[in-house]
């Protein structure tokens, strides 16, 4: 005993025995302290640890259960938006298809009503032409006409002297008197 | 006016130159006066002119027969025109020309010519259209410058023409 004691009151007490381990009494009274610290907190902060990672858990079950949902959403509406597209590209089609005939249809309405009226103004336009050349035949020979019965009188009427007169009244009653 | 309004003038106008014992001479001064009066425009726009006085166109009626006509004759035409009947003077004097000549038993023929034709002309026409319709003809002559030359005999529905007029119309026809 006498020579634990002197060994100890050999040492210099703020010199350890070892560079790595601490004093045995440090060892114990530290296990001790640390015994009781991590009884403490497996008493106490354990049930609210355990709780809160339940709720995270939760939190994140819940998180993961909607992001599931929303990707179904999410799919279902793709799916819809496709579908919809692909409506929307047969209902495109239709209407081109329709627009297509109906253009047709017209051009073909406009062109058969262009020939026809093209045709009409044509012979109208013979007509007119006809009408107007005989019309123009007919004034000229009405006017040739005029003009020759107008020479032809003048021409008589100057022929008519008074020998010619006493000619014709002669003539006319030796007429009435043969035809008794 | 109506035809018998016409014929009522008619009959009352011969009645008075069978009365008066002019009848030849008046149905053949009306005949003449009637023919004036369809081929002068200004005497038909005067004797129908309402604004002038009924005095004033006998007037002048009376100053142009006047000399010119039996004076039966002159107030006769007076009488037409104050009865406001000058319009009808053409119709009348040819009704009255009508009824002489029934009354005569004779036909009338009118003689248009584009000059006046001498007695022996007359004379000789007379004769062949009494010839050719074989009856009496009470003939009267008017010289109408649109006949040109010949003549055209109108003798009840017939009609002979020799009108040179006639024979230019026939070739304008032609032309």
């Amino acid at each position: 005993m006498r020579n634990l004691v002197s060994l100890l009151a050999a040492e210099d007490p703020t010199q350890t025995h070892h560079w790595l381990l601490p004093e045995t009494a440090e060892i114990i009274y530290g296990g001790i302290a640390s015994v009781i610290v991590v009884s403490l907190l497996v008493k106490f902060a354990g049930p609210m640890a355990k709780k809160a990672l339940a709720d995270r858990t939760t939190r994140i079950q819940s998180d993961i259960d909607n992001a599931r949902s929303s990707k179904s959403a999410a799919d279902e509406e793709a799916s819809k938006i496709r579908a919809a597209l692909g409506d929307i590209s047969a209902e495109r089609a239709r209407i081109l298809a329709d627009a297509d005939k109906q253009a047709e249809a017209l051009l073909v309405e406009g062109r058969a009503r262009l020939e026809a009226e093209v045709r009409d103004m044509e012979a109208k336009a013979e007509a007119d032409i006809a009408a107007a050349a005989a019309r123009s035949g007919d004034e000229l020979r009405g006017e040739i006409a005029r003009l020759s019965a107008r020479a032809a009188e003048q021409a008589v009427a100057s022929a008519l002297d008074e020998r010619a007169q006493q000619e014709l009244i002669e003539s006319f009653i030796s007429s009435v008197g043969a035809a008794r | 006016m109506s035809d018998a309004r016409i014929d009522s003038y008619a009959r009352a106008l011969l009645e008075i130159a069978n009365a008066e014992g002019v009848l030849g001479e008046v149905e053949d001064e009306l005949f003449r006066v009637a023919r004036t009066y369809e081929s002068n425009d200004q005497l038909r726009s005067t004797l129908t002119d309402s604004t002038i006085p009924v005095e004033r166109r006998q007037t002048i009626v009376e100053n142009l027969l006047g000399g010119r006509s039996t004076n039966v004759t002159a107030q006769l035409v007076s009488f037409i025109i104050g009865a406001g009947r000058a319009r009808d003077l053409p119709a009348i004097a040819d009704k009255l020309v009508q009824a002489a000549s029934t009354q005569q038993g004779s036909e009338v023929a009118e003689v248009r010519s584009a000059v006046a034709l001498s007695a022996d002309q007359q004379q000789r026409i007379a004769s062949a259209l009494a010839a050719k319709t074989g009856r009496k003809i009470n003939l009267k002559f008017v010289v109408d410058a649109s006949v040109m030359g010949g003549l055209v005999a109108t003798v009840g529905d017939t009609v002979i023409d020799g009108s040179v007029r006639t024979r230019l119309d026939q070739l304008k026809s032609r032309l």
